[in-house]
């Protein structure tokens, strides 16, 4: 029988889009109780990004499904100052307060964290935001995508000579979100032992910038500007991705040392190859790279992808077949993975979404499927906040719940 | 007259915590446990860094060096990865080599060990073994494809795990306009072994969470694939709910060009740039001046803009190629239109804004003199993260905690020395 280590932490969360969501996602399946705090002013834009089934609307978002997993949804029209102050009694009962807004959004709602240490002396509250803060940009607009150019990870990301890219997965914003977990724990660990919450101001350009070190500590130490290497690394060769049989189909292969390289010559078919002076090291490996892509490319060309992959893995090497999304959901093993679950949401019946990305040997993960906006607005307001029937229809009607 | 108070250092949020790192075996870098464990030293725990006797952890081999000299006390991964931690050597293929990891072991919570199964099981440190002997201790397996999976004992990294998630796939974003030549692109780095890292940090945390409801500590399964996987979750939400051909299903996981991309060129550089919702869009055409072509009612709806994407960047780009870097981003930001510079490792290093919020860090240390280092993940008003201690010299704290803390004497761990054990 496992736990669920967070039973009885509330969260109230103003998160949206995907980093903020992403990490109280986490704290749902691990028992708390997260109250997302959804508003008429700013909706969700995820809500809209893409449906279900050919139709888009506020509960039809596969993506929006993806990631607001365990959690009730209430709708306020925050610019009121009677939604206010329904937040505020949340917050009053909550031990996490979570917001990803534009810096100084919240203080507009008079929800800063100077307004909520008033009237909940030990909350743990955590801002993310482009660039933090405070600082002479902070007040930027922007994404994950967006602010990764900010913090340097375009500039090294893409082929060799060629132009700074985009990264897939809306990257950064779902590794955002899993440190927030981390950052968000500890500071509740804090309080446990001390009875003091705290305000987290997290910068998304700048922990970014802590998840290139390479990069950054060659120019600190030495004022050398890295560049762009494509799939290359400056200790591994080869280190790439390289063409299989058919269209469009690749396989990735990282050779770490001069014997594994023997053995991916002789896969090839290649054998003499592992032992000719210009390859056999690995100096001479990274000196001649361009050739040693060339050769090897030759070779895997005419092999099915699956099947080379297959006889490289059989040799110990490390190689595995470059997955578009659909191909992904097919592969044997991460088809059946624990990481996909099966949820119930109430417009779209059951689908599946991706659930944590790690297992645990004894924690009952909660997974519910994402609400409907607003679903819970009604169950919160009477069952946490004690509001009667008669005063929930008169603030529908005032337009302070949506 | 007013009393003394001494300064005092503010508290840490971790301290207390007891923390084991031990050291990859694999020839294939994987620094995922050290970033996790770092994670976990910077914010106050205790780490004892357990590392290979002489060549030390797979950091200290790799560059960046100083002046490109390989030197394994003064490499930036090495400088930057294990700061605030305490450094043992042990060779744990050894068994009173690995006997002394195991000592370690008991008074500790959490060990991050990212070691593959069948590795773990030859050494005799894998997780059923380490659960059943420290029923309070939480086993951290950092693997490149999950401690349990079919995959379990298969070699990955970085680059495989990267490109078997799919975000490789769809890297560069949009941008891929002769696809036999531009093959699917990892990140620049080893971003899949550090998202890894703290992903494996705040696992580590869910479990000392379920330990404080029953004592009880647990095996955790991290692994990099999955967590690469974690990256693409918007596809995985779109492919069940939408037919794998629908437009939205394929704009979202594509090497084709088919929507929007995040990055463009301008005048001096890259700036990268984003109008895609409606209010972004109003925005952009303030920014830009208003022009005529922007007026279309084909552009009206998101849909519309979607359809139009080629006609649309074609006018973003010619307005950028008007402007330098800080001019796009001063003025998209004023109509608050996502829009920042590309910059570079060495404009990141000298930014203004990273620079006011006092992101890098300096710090002596013995080998390595002076070395400047990126700084908090985030910022925690009342326990900020903190350097206390430079990364450690290889053996650092043998004496210290082979000595003192597990109490071998000196002739033990002189003979351990001259066994190569330590």
């Amino acid at each position: 029988m496992g736990t669920r280590p967070l039973e009885g932490i509330r969260v109230a969360d103003f998160g949206w889009i995907y980093a903020v969501p992403h990490a109280t996602a986490w704290l749902g399946a691990l028992g708390a109780d997260v109250i997302r705090i959804e508003t008429s002013g700013a909706p969700d834009l995820v809500r809209f990004l893409t449906g279900t089934d050919g139709s888009i609307g506020a509960n039809r978002s596969g993506i929006f499904h993806a990631i607001n997993s365990s959690r009730r949804s209430i709708a306020l029209n925050l610019a009121m100052p009677e939604a206010q102050e329904i937040a505020r009694k949340i917050i009053r009962q909550s031990d996490f307060v979570t917001e990803n807004f534009t810096v100084g959004n919240m203080a507009k709602y008079n929800l800063a964290y100077d307004d909520l240490v008033k009237i909940k002396p030990d909350i743990i509250m955590l801002s993310g935001t482009p660039l933090g803060q405070d600082g002479p940009l902070a007040g930027s607009v922007g994404f994950g995508p967006t602010t990764q150019a900010f913090a340097g990870l375009c500039h090294i990301t893409g082929y060799p000579d060629s132009f700074p890219c985009g990264i897939g997965g809306t990257w950064p914003d779902f590794a955002v979100g899993a440190g927030m977990v981390f950052f968000m724990l500890a500071a509740l660990h804090y309080r446990d032992r001390t009875g003091e919450g705290q305000y987290i101001d997290l910068s998304m350009a700048e922990m970014i910038t802590t998840m290139m070190p390479e990069a950054m500590m060659d120019f600190l130490m030495n004022g050398r500007e890295q560049a762009a290497i494509g799939n290359r690394d400056e200790s591994m060769a080869p280190h790439g991705v390289f063409p299989a049989a058919g269209d469009d189909k690749w396989i990735a292969i990282a050779i770490a040392a001069d014997d594994e390289f023997s053995k991916l010559c002789e896969a090839l078919g290649a054998p003499s190859m592992g032992s000719d002076p210009k390859f056999a090291r690995l100096f001479s490996r990274l000196a001649n790279v361009e050739e040693l892509e060339r050769e090897i490319a030759a070779r895997t060309r005419v092999h099915p992808r699956d099947e080379l992959v297959a006889k490289l893995r059989a040799r110990g090497l490390a190689a595995g077949p470059v997955y578009s999304t659909p191909e992904l959901m097919e592969d044997p093993v991460f088809s059946r993975s624990s990481m996909l679950v099966k949820l119930k949401h109430s417009e779209v019946g059951e689908r599946v979404v991706p659930g944590l990305p790690v297992n645990f040997g004894a924690i009952d993960l909660e997974y519910r499927g994402a609400p409907m906006f607003g679903e819970h607005t009604d169950e919160v307001l009477t069952e946490l906040l004690g509001y009667s029937a008669a005063e929930i229809a008169r603030l529908k009607e005032a337009k302070v719940l949506i | 007259m007013a009393r003394f108070e001494p300064f005092q250092e503010p508290p840490r949020a971790l301290e207390g915590l007891k923390v084991v790192e031990l050291p990859c075996l694999d020839t294939m870098p994987f620094l995922a446990a050290s970033m996790a464990a770092k994670s976990f030293a910077d914010f106050g725990a205790e780490v004892v860094k357990v590392e290979p006797p002489r060549t030390g952890s797979q950091e200290r081999a790799l560059g960046p060096f100083r002046d490109e000299m390989p030197d394994p006390e003064t490499g930036g991964l090495h400088l930057y990865l294990n700061t605030n931690k305490l450094g043992v050597t042990i060779g744990l293929e050894n068994r009173r080599g690995r006997d002394l990891a195991l000592e370690l072991l008991a008074p500790a919570a959490i060990v991050f060990n990212p070691n593959r199964p069948e590795l773990n099981e030859k050494l005799g440190i894998d997780w059923r073994t380490l659960t059943a002997r420290f029923p309070k201790l939480i086993v951290v397996s950092i693997t490149f494809f999950g401690a349990e999976s079919a995959y379990r004992n298969l070699r990955g990294g970085d680059l495989v795990a990267t490109h078997m998630s799919g975000v490789g796939y769809e890297t560069p974003w949009h941008q891929v306009t002769d696809p036999s030549n531009q093959p699917p692109l990892k990140l620049g780095g080893r971003q899949s072994d550090y998202l890894t890292g703290y992903t494996a940090a705040a696992a580590a945390m869910c479990a000392l969470y379920s330990r404080k409801t029953n004592g009880a500590g647990q095996h955790v399964d991290v692994g990099q694939w999955l967590s690469m996987i974690s990256m693409i979750r918007p596809n995985i939400g779109c492919y069940s709910h939408e037919a794998p051909d629908s437009p939205s299903f394929q704009r979202l996981s594509t090497r084709r060009k088919m929507a929007a991309q995040w990055v463009y060129p301008c005048k001096d550089g890259w700036v990268s740039f984003n109008a895609g919702t409606d209010r972004f869009w109003r925005g952009a055409k303030k920014a830009m001046g208003n022009p005529e072509w922007m007026d279309s009612e084909l552009f009206d709806t998101i849909m519309g803009r979607t359809a139009h994407i080629d006609a649309i960047e074609a006018g973003v780009i010619d307005w950028l190629s008007t402007q330098t870097r800080t001019e796009a981003f001063e003025k998209a930001q004023a109509e608050h239109v996502p829009c920042f510079p590309v910059y570079s490792p060495a404009e990141v290093a000298g930014n203004g804004q990273y620079k006011a919020r006092k992101f890098f860090i300096d710090l002596e240390h013995p080998a390595a003199r002076e070395v400047r280092m990126p700084g908090a993940p985030c910022k925690f008003a009342r326990t900020p993260w903190r350097i206390v201690r430079g990364a450690p010299m290889l053996g650092e704290h043998n004496q210290k905690i082979l000595g003192e803390r597990i109490g071998r004497s000196d002739a033990e761990l002189a003979g351990l020395a001259a066994a190569g054990i330590i």
